[in-house]
């Protein structure tokens, strides 16, 4: 082994740089021996080698990983010394195997719309997996700082990150039960010495910490070199050198041959609630309202498997109801506890099988998305190709995603205007996240939006144009019609600024209302909105109509139509186009 | 005019504010009281993040003192293990034991190195013993499953 074979490179998070030689993602400096080390592999090797042949047993403990490099590969003779903080963490863990997880979106937290993955180090424990544990990879914030704060810094490296371990029950809490976020489980292929060298790996970076970024040295990043410096030949975190969305790397995970041995589904509390809720007969529908809604129920009257399939699904919802801070506690426990006692008055299995197998996060589309369309502005046609980086729009497939859900980032359109002869940046969406969550019987989320944009607009007074970036934030609800057609208003906030715009800015309040309709291979998005402002630029009553056709898992059709009334002088831009998903 | 600048001000201001300071509430060891410990309530966070405990510090299940037995009433190491699984699973297993089956029960019965079904079959028989009330804690529920385990 030198300094520059892939196994040391891995287990020191070397990663090439421009326009030469390597430097480590790890920013601790207690990393590295050698007092260059984070830029120069050989240093630390050297160091590394060193130190296995010092007495100085406290540092040598730190680095099990490296040992057992240096050890594979004649490096050193030394005996491993004792170390007994290390030898507990194994026997807590009895690593079994190496599981990737991966949590889909939750529906109040934007961020959180890319999805999460963690590693679980399986436990050869009896019982469950529960007992096993899961390695998260997080930015360290403070306790309760401001939200925007959280966003600015996570997206400037302005945290750093760092490792916790957690008992995989507390995973399931926090994901499955707190925030209603259905949880993947992938198992992979690992050998036990690569299970072994993965705990001692971690044990290595588990106290070091690094620069953060949202949206490449996140959470999915560091798992991804942390799977590398198991077996190199991965290479997976070398595909992710400017964007790492988590479900990407899911799938790099999976495209690796033999590695991905099965894949198990562990749905949220709130899937399980909803999917119990559809498989209810009428009869069971209506008992199992009267009882959450605390009317004089008779689930008697029912079979046996059906009455344990109503209790059960009431207690689930009681526990959500809780947790939404819908419940005081001496409520909630009442009310448990007549679940339960309901419950065990049944002396019979439920009827329902568990869960639905769920969409596979796997068969989803392709994160980027090429647009190329054509269209006319006013009479005058044009052409247009968009690129997004990231990551997914109401009118995308829906297929695995959440639907409702849509996180854009860096969505930029140029055009080219036939009749002036002019290539011109459209627009370009910095970041949108919108959030459309049906209120039912049972639940009653929020929707809201957040969107920043720098778009070409025209002042109708002067036909001047220019560009404006435009900030908007809004919330309201929404309501479905019926499985497949929503209903949802929004009240917004918007900012504006532009250095063409009479005194360069405008600020306005808005109300629109809308239809959202999925049928799968079909999706239609139809939004009507009012625009009250500061600046009569920015009066405008604007209708919106988009529309898409899945073609196959990464191609779609779509069609879109814009019509803006401003002071009599009226926007009518239409464009047909193709949507394409790449990785 | 400027109304609209405040109206879209306070707009602006009061959707960003809602987005909460998550309400710490200590709530005892019972049903309830273990799985979101301070984590209660749906807020909308910006970024994902988990601000307590490094690798090596957040490790395994605590054989040591449990928080929800100060005064020392559970002894031995396997009832140690299982109050400790209890007070973070209090919910599930309550259904588990109702229903006679389930993965909490699974997992006590390997603690514990029982069969699972006759374990399971004991929690449902023996229910109104395990959880005599709606406000039994960890401590409570874990000696009354030794000793009906045990019978």
């Amino acid at each position: 082994m030198t300094s520059l074979s892939p196994e040391w490179l891995a287990v020191g998070h070397y990663q090439p740089v421009w326009p030469g030689g390597y430097k480590s993602t790890i920013d601790s400096r207690e990393f590295f021996l050698a007092p260059g080390g984070k830029t120069d592999p050989q240093a630390e090797l050297d160091a590394t080698i060193a130190l296995f042949q010092s007495n100085d047993y406290q540092n040598q403990c730190r680095f099990p990983a490296r040992y057992q490099l240096l050890k594979k590969n004649g490096l050193t003779a030394a005996p491993f010394p004792e170390c007994p903080e290390l030898e507990k963490l194994y026997r807590d863990l009895q690593p079994a195997g190496i599981t990737l997880l991966f949590t889909d979106a939750y529906m109040s937290n934007p961020s959180s719309l890319f999805g999460h993955t963690l590693i679980r180090i399986d436990t050869a424990r009896k019982g469950t997996q529960l007992l096993a544990h899961g390695v998260n990879y997080g930015a360290y914030t403070g306790e309760d700082e401001n939200p925007l704060f959280f966003a600015v810094l996570g997206v400037t490296g302005g945290y750093y990150g760092g490792f916790t371990l957690k008992p995989y029950y507390d995973i399931i809490n926090t994901y499955n039960n707190i925030e209603n976020r259905d949880i993947w489980e992938f198992e992979l292929d690992f050998t036990p010495e690569e299970q072994s060298f993965l705990v001692a790996h971690l044990w290595e970076i588990g106290r070091v910490q690094s620069r953060y970024f949202f949206f490449s040295r996140n959470c999915s990043y560091m798992l991804m070199e942390a799977l590398d410096a198991v077996r190199p030949s991965l290479k997976l975190a070398r595909q992710f050198r400017y964007q790492t969305i988590p479900l990407d790397t899911l799938k790099a995970v999976y495209d690796r041959p033999g590695l991905v041995k099965k894949v198990n589904y562990r749905p949220s509390r709130q899937t399980k609630i909803n999917h119990r809720f559809k498989l209810m007969t009428p009869v069971q529908r209506e008992e199992f309202l009267k009882i959450i809604r605390r009317e004089k129920a008779n689930p008697e009257q029912l079979e046996l498997q059906e009455q344990a399939d109503v209790w059960e699904t009431a207690y689930q919802l009681v526990q959500y109801d809780y947790v939404a801070g819908k419940l005081e506690l001496p409520e909630y426990r009442q009310r448990s506890f007549e679940a339960l006692l309901g419950r065990n008055r049944v002396k019979a299995a439920g009827k329902f099988a568990e869960e639905e197998t769920g969409k596979s996060p796997l068969e989803t589309h392709e994160a980027k998305r090429l647009v190329l369309g054509t269209g006319f502005r006013n009479g005058e046609a044009f052409q247009e190709l968009a690129l997004r980086p990231a990551y997914h729009s109401l009118t995308d497939d829906n297929y695995g995603y959440l639907r409702g859900a849509e996180i854009n980032f860096l969505n930029a359109a140029v055009r080219y205007y036939d009749r002036s002869d002019k290539t011109v940046l459209q627009k370009i969406e910095l970041a949108g996240v919108r959030s459309l969550a049906p209120v039912n019987e049972i639940f009653s989320p929020v929707s809201f939006q957040i969107l920043t944009d720098i778009s070409r607009e025209m002042n109708p007074k002067t036909q001047e144009e220019g560009y404006v970036f435009n900030f908007t934030i809004g919330a309201g609800s929404t309501w479905a019609l019926s499985e497949n057609i929503w209903a949802y208003f929004m009240t917004n906030t918007k900012m504006s600024y532009g250095g063409f715009l009479p005194r360069d800015q405008y600020a306005g309040v808005s109300g629109a209302v809308g239809l959202f309709a999925d049928f799968e291979r079909v999706r239609v998005l139809t939004e009507a909105e009012k625009v009250w402002a500061t600046a009569r630029f920015g009066e405008k009553i604007r209708w919106k109509a988009e529309a898409a056709v899945t073609l196959s898992r990464n191609n779609a059709l779509a069609f879109n139509y814009l019509y803006e009334q401003n002071r009599g002088k009226n926007l009518n831009e239409s464009m047909l186009s193709w949507r394409t998903y790449f990785n | 005019m400027k109304k609209i600048y405040l109206t879209s001000l306070m707009l602006g201001a009061a959707l960003l504010m809602s987005a909460p300071a998550h309400a710490y509430d200590s709530t005892g060891c019972g049903i309830g009281s273990m799985a979101w410990r301070g984590q209660r309530g749906i807020g909308p966070q910006v970024l994902a993040v988990s601000t307590n405990g490094t690798f090596s510090q957040t490790i395994g299940i605590t054989f040591g003192l449990s928080g929800c037995d100060p005064e020392g009433r559970i002894t031995g190491g396997t009832q140690k293990m299982v109050l400790a699984f209890l007070e973070n699973n209090m919910e599930q297993f309550a259904m588990d034991a109702a229903a006679g089956n389930g993965e909490t029960i699974d997992t006590i019965a390997g603690l514990m190195n029982v069969d699972k079904s006759v374990l399971g079959a004991k929690t449902q028989q023996n229910f109104g013993v395990i959880f005599a009330n709606a406000d039994v804690d960890a401590v409570d529920v874990t000696l009354k499953l030794f000793e009906v385990v045990k019978a």
